[in-house]
């Protein structure tokens, strides 16, 4: 499974298990409007680093947190394992 | 068998609290920078019980360090269901007179170094959806005492930390306390003089000190069923010394 279907796939999970329902999840859809909370992303983040082995965020120099989907997707797939 | 890691374990109220967990059947992770005899002992009689204890040697006052150690641990003992952030340093001195670098010192190791191991190690509670986590704070963070200033501040900083992060975690199932210990007999109640001890022990409601092993038996309660429904709570142990 791609990178970006992983990430797709646990945003949904996650929103199942939040009981909130997802709007497409367009490349330019910003984070905000997804509907998932900063708790949901806090998850997010846990699960894709057991499952990619890998966090974008902690290696980063800055501390930016990606504005939209294809942002986000983009830093999982820029980053080595 | 669930997984505790618990830092500071290979002396005073950190190798108490692994014995205990040990005994009651836990596999307990004991992190230090050094192992030590007394170590060796807890993780020989722990072999006779149901629990275990598991050394990682780690310098906790190497913060970059902590995720990869984080991952490593994951990958060599599974889930972690329950942290205790113990490990600390009690550098006394006059706020006027201590080194920047003690200072700095202290806030690392008793502040940045448990907050940025918790970051980690609650992320994966969080995908596990379980988890507990004691942080070690000190009636010093409520009390005062002259000479600890810097100590009381990073163990009221513990104090802080519980109780914001047991909002931002609880819907999923993780719960966040301190303990807060009064003056206890380990090394870093060690330069008191007798003196002082006995005045400690005067002034509390039951006339002695708590001991190490007061504070993991309140450990091993928290991490079990009574635990379930507590969080964001300080447990003061000092023998009644602030009543």
């Amino acid at each position: 499974m791609s990178i970006r279907l992983k990430i797709i796939s646990e945003m949904q999970q996650i929103a199942r298990e939040q009981n909130i329902t997802l709007p497409p999840l367009d490349d330019d859809l910003p984070l905000q409007s997804t509907s998932l909370d900063s708790l949901g992303f806090a998850i997010l983040v846990a699960r894709l680093e057991d499952e990619l082995g890998r966090d974008p965020f902690t290696i980063a120099d800055e501390a930016a947190f990606p504005l939209t989907i294809g942002d986000f997707v983009r830093a999982y797939e820029n980053v080595p394992a | 068998m669930r997984s505790i890691l618990v830092t500071g374990a290979s002396r005073g109220i950190g190798l108490s609290i692994a014995r205990r967990l040990a005994a009651g059947g836990d596999r307990v992770i004991a992190v230090a920078r050094k192992r030590g005899a007394e170590l060796d002992d807890a993780i020989a009689a722990a072999a006779a019980t149901s629990g275990e204890i598991g050394f990682k040697a780690f310098d906790l006052s190497e913060v970059g360090a902590i995720p990869a150690f984080v991952k490593e641990l994951r990958g060599e003992f599974g889930p972690i269901f329950g942290l205790v952030n113990n490990a600390g340093i009690g550098t006394e001195g006059l706020l006027a007179t201590m080194h920047n670098s003690q200072i700095e010192a202290l806030v690392r190791l008793n502040v940045l170094s448990p907050i940025i191991l918790t970051k980690y190690v609650a992320r994966q509670m969080m995908a596990d959806r379980a988890g507990r986590i004691i942080n070690m704070s000190s009636i010093i963070a409520t009390t005062g005492y002259r000479g600890l200033s810097v100590y009381g501040a990073t163990k009221a900083a513990a104090a802080g930390f519980t109780r914001s992060l047991a909002r931002e975690v609880g819907q999923l199932g993780i719960t966040v306390n301190a303990i807060a210990p009064g003056f206890i007999e380990t090394e870093l109640t060690g330069n008191l003089s007798e003196g002082d001890r006995e005045r400690i022990a005067g002034r509390s409601a039951l006339r002695r000190l708590a001991t190490p092993d007061d504070v993991a038996a309140t450990v091993e309660f928290l991490l079990g069923e009574g635990g379930t429904n507590i969080t964001g709570a300080v447990q003061v142990i000092d023998a009644g010394n602030t009543a």
